[in-house]
């Protein structure tokens, strides 16, 4: 193992020191260089450059221990003062270790890299290694190089490994032959984005992560802990092993249950020694407007015809596997793409004929599905979306479910002459990265079938067009975060279509008069779709059952009033015990706002 | 360091180093570097390594520096506005008028490749686009530089571009560089100080003494870090310490040379002892510190290992045998992380020194 302190001990006479308390270190190793030079009469160097030397120091120097001086270094922009203040607060109270465990678009990534910033102004740290998913990579360099004039770069050959600060996807790097280079050197700074994937103790990553050598160490999550304490704990241990105890000691003092914990006050007080956790809703930070406006859709005629008779469709297969639901969601998917384009529906069915056997009676129904498709001209919500960017004249991004929806959009916008780039999962880094910066430059439309994907930032654009809605709320929630999130100037306007009389009409309703998605805390949000789950079924095949099983249009709107009324008690469930501080408080381990009263979870966005 | 300072600070720089100013303004200088400042600060060991090998005459890179981006960017625009961008660059003499109408057209706002942007979104198209603020030219060199860009995230300003814009501002990597480069440069120097002529009688021989002057910079470190700048002076002749050394040096003449009617007194200290006494003041001067903080991070760093111990003890205590090894190195090197974190240290380093030698027989 190497010594640690290798750069501060170097030449030097080590020797008393001015203090009992401090090593003392009087680096000497300039005397024989300069009575060299004197016995040889030179080389001199310039008298300017001598005391220009010493008026860089002079600017550099950290004249104070608290003072963040990193701030008088970034003239590209302002961090917001709850990102300072986290910033200070990990510098000066937790030692440079912490969880930044900030809600989605708050900013950890500043928070990160002005803590990066200061260390490295005060000469503490030279060296730092950056660990992300392989899809941020580049999105960390280029905003440590322009936001913070850090020069970091993107592990891409084994020799980025000896550059000072490296970003690299921690899948690469727990791999040979990376992983030996990286763990034979100490890194002053160590961060990990996405942290949360490293909750299991058993991980190839996480047992790659303990046993880098390093002197700070920041760790990154959303989602601190996914309601499970063994999670919390092996995080933590991460991080400042004994922290929380030795595990029986954890299990005795905090975990009434996997997912309870006890002792709350006690734990919360452990919790917030090293991680920091800043919510929207603490206030203070100022996001800007979301506008919602539902537009409808009338489906034509031969559009109704072919919604008709894939309803019918899915039915039949419903009864026919004996109520199966486990079976039927790929036929449930047919009856959202219907809502979408003819396009979608017509590459599910074309794949569910070739699935068939030949003498199936099957095909011959499948085949007549496909003769409605053939009588569709138009579709009617390609010309609403269009009439709509029309209107914007601005940028707009269209978000869809469907591929085969995303290439007619694309297609059909090239047509009428506007410029539109497509996003989507499958797509490489370079390609993703390629699409974003047309998206930026000259098109003007967006059209994406992927939200997921951490980390695209689009808040040069607050127009969001959902052409079709996932059933799964958190798949919306995403989608809005990609451009209403912090440094989003303007109010996010977002346009749902949705065509009448069909499936779609109840989603909309459900999703935004009954649960008011669209105003909603994202904690808030995972917070109650986790309580659904573990009292019934996820919600999206809470929707699906209800579909299938409808008798007709009342039906249908029966059912969704019923989940919303349950949505919105889980709701109320959610607020109660979080402001009564109860023991049912949802995990307040998830809430912890070191910083000020736990407030519970409200208020706009 | 503010504008003003930074400007300072790069024109003396660029002047020390030989460089060949091209344009300037209180806002920018335009430069071709000399071949010394070429090698600090373009960061071509490659071209050099050629250089020095075949031995041809080496080709520098010219670069624009702004030390006042705003007032730089006001200030090309209200040309171009005037209409005359290219012809006072031209004038100037620069790198031609293909590079400088490529900035007028940056800050002027309407490169070819932002015309089908609407309107609303052209700003960020602009502030956020290729990474390169020196070179929004031709469509084509942009599509390069966002590929570039694309590729490594990140691409530093003007690599591709014939002349490279850099932003000085506190913090900024070239004026970091820059600071560097000084320190490199900078490092021992041997004066004499020029007496003034009037007070010379031309037979006169005036005698001097050499000091060695030394710059300390001073880290108290834990976790935390603070720094304190000392200049030290040391007559060699009696071995005098003074304090404040560097600016007594203000406002001398100090040519390397030994000038006219000037002898040196000989030197009673080696160097090596007056280090010695560098030392000893610098000591005694810390002595009388508060060192409250290595106090408070010693108690931390008990705190910490006493932490670590609470938890690795009985964890190797109880492991098996394949295991036990494992769990106990990565105990070890949690211990050694939280030394090398906390433990409160003092670390005194020398940013440049020098032999100086003053008029007066102190």
């Amino acid at each position: 193992m190497h010594p640690i302190p290798r750069a501060d001990r170097g030449a030097g006479g080590a020797g008393k020191s001015p203090h009992s308390s401090v090593e003392f270190v009087f680096d000497r190793s300039w005397v024989d260089e300069l009575a060299e030079r004197a016995a040889r009469n030179g080389p001199w160097d310039d008298w300017t450059l001598f005391a220009l030397a010493v008026e860089a120091e002079r600017a550099k120097l950290v004249t104070s221990f608290d003072e963040l001086q990193s701030l008088r270094c970034l003239p590209a922009f302002e961090p917001m003062p709850h990102q300072i203040a986290t910033a200070r607060k990990v510098l000066r109270e937790m030692g440079g270790r912490a969880i930044l465990a900030d809600e989605v678009g708050l900013g950890k990534t500043i928070e990160a890299g002005l803590i990066l910033k200061e260390y490295i102004v005060r000469g503490l740290v030279r060296r730092a290694l950056i660990l992300v998913p392989a899809s941020l990579v580049l999105q960390w360099v280029r905003e440590l190089n322009q936001k913070f004039g850090i020069p970091a770069t993107a592990q891409k050959k084994a020799h980025t490994w000896h550059a000072d600060f490296v970003v690299a996807s921690i899948d690469t790097a727990k791999r040979e032959p990376h992983r030996e280079l990286i763990l034979s050197r100490d890194y002053d700074m160590l961060i990990v984005d996405e942290a949360h994937k490293l909750k299991n103790r058993k991980t190839s990553n996480y047992q790659f992560i303990q046993q880098l050598r390093k002197k700070y160490c920041l760790l990154l999550t959303a989602t601190p802990v996914q309601n499970d304490m063994d999670e919390l704990f092996n995080l933590i241990t991460l991080l400042k092993p004994g922290q929380l105890g030795g595990q029986s000691e954890f299990v005795a003092n905090f975990v009434a249950d996997k997912r309870l914990p006890k002792n709350e006050d006690r734990l919360q007080e452990a919790l917030s020694a090293v991680m920091i956790r800043n919510r929207r809703s603490d206030g203070g930070i100022a996001f800007t407007k979301r506008i919602v406006r539902n537009i409808e859709v009338k489906l034509s005629p031969e559009e109704k015809a072919l919604y008709d008779a894939v309803t019918g469709f899915v039915r039949e297969r419903y009864d026919e596997s004996g109520r199966d639901l486990a079976s039927m969601l790929s036929l449930v998917t047919l009856q959202r793409e219907v809502c979408s384009s003819r396009d979608a529906v017509f590459v599910t069915l074309f794949n569910l004929f070739k699935k068939t056997a030949e003498d199936s009676p099957m095909r011959a129904k499948i085949w007549e599905l496909v003769e409605f498709i053939r009588r569709i001209r138009a579709n009617s919500k390609a010309e609403k979306a269009l009439e709509l960017i029309r209107e914007t004249g601005d940028k707009t991004i269209v978000f869809t479910e469907y591929r085969a929806t995303q290439e007619y959009l694309l297609q059909f916008l090239k047509q009428h002459g506007i410029h539109a780039v497509p996003y989507r999962g499958g797509m490489n880094r370079g390609k993703k990265d390629w699409m974003m910066d047309l998206f930026r430059g000259r098109a003007q439309v967006l059209v994406a079938t992927e939200a997921g994907g951490e980390g695209i930032n689009l808040q040069f654009c607050h127009h969001m067009i959902n052409f079709d809605l996932p059933w799964n709320p958190m798949r919306v929630e995403q989608r809005i975060g990609r451009v209403h999130r912090l440094g989003q100037t303007n109010d996010v306007k977002i346009y749902n279509l949705y065509t009448t009389g069909t499936i779609e009409e109840h989603i909309v309703r459900l999703l935004h008069e009954k649960i008011n998605l669209f105003e909603m805390v994202v904690g808030e949000l995972d917070d109650i779709l986790e309580r659904l789950e573990r009292e019934e079924q996820p919600l999206e095949q809470r929707l699906a059952r209800l579909v299938l099983e409808a008798k007709g249009d009342a039906d249908i709107r029966r059912g969704i009033d019923a989940l919303g009324r349950s949505i919105n008690r889980l709701r109320a469930d959610a607020k109660r015990t979080a402001s009564a501080g109860g023991p049912e408080a949802a995990l307040p381990v998830l809430s912890v706002v070191p910083d000020g009263p736990d407030a519970a979870a409200e208020g706009r966005p | 360091m503010n504008a003003k300072q930074i400007h300072r600070f790069v024109e003396r720089y660029l002047d020390a180093t030989g460089c060949a100013i091209l344009e300037k303004s209180p806002a920018h200088f335009k430069v071709k570097l000399s071949p010394a400042a070429d090698r600090e600060l373009t960061n071509r060991p490659y071209y050099w390594s050629f250089v020095d090998r075949t031995g041809v005459e080496p080709e520098t890179m010219t670069l624009l520096l702004v030390t006042d981006p705003a007032k730089y960017d006001a200030m090309t625009t209200g040309v171009k506005a005037g209409g005359g961008g290219d012809g006072q660059a031209a004038q100037a003499g620069g790198s031609g008028p293909a590079a400088d109408g490529r900035q007028a057209a940056q800050t002027g706002g309407s490169g070819p490749a932002s015309q089908a942007v609407p309107p609303g979104a052209r700003p960020e198209a602009q502030a956020d686009g290729a990474g390169s603020p020196a070179g929004a030219p031709g469509a084509a060199e942009q599509a390069g530089m966002a590929a570039l860009s694309r590729s490594f995230g990140f691409v530093p300003a003007g690599i591709g571009a014939r002349v490279p814009r850099d932003d000085l501002y506190f913090g900024s990597r070239r004026l970091e560089q820059l600071f560097a480069a000084a320190r490199r440069g900078g490092r021992f120097v041997c004066l004499f100080q020029q007496p003034d002529e009037r007070a010379l009688h031309p037979y006169d021989s005036l005698p001097c003494t050499p000091w060695l002057g030394v710059n300390v910079k001073v880290g108290f470190v834990c976790d935390m870090k603070r720094e304190e700048l000392h200049a030290f002076g040391v007559s060699l002749a009696t071995g005098a310490v003074v304090e404040g050394f560097f600016d007594r040096l203000q406002g001398m003449k100090l040519p390397p040379r030994l000038p006219a009617n000037v002898h040196v007194t000989g030197a009673s200290l080696s160097l090596k002892k007056a280090a010695d006494l560098i030392e000893q003041a610098l000591m005694r001067k810390l002595k009388a510190y508060d060192y409250g903080w290595a106090a408070a991070a010693n108690g931390r760093l008990k705190e910490e290992l006493a932490q670590l111990a609470h938890y690795y003890e009985p964890l190797v205590e109880s492991a098996g045998e394949g295991e036990k090894e494992s769990i106990a190195a990565q105990y070890e090197a949690r211990k050694e992380e939280i030394r090398w974190q906390l433990a409160p240290r003092v670390v005194a380093e020398v940013v440049n020194a020098g032999l100086f030698h003053l008029t007066g027989l102190a």
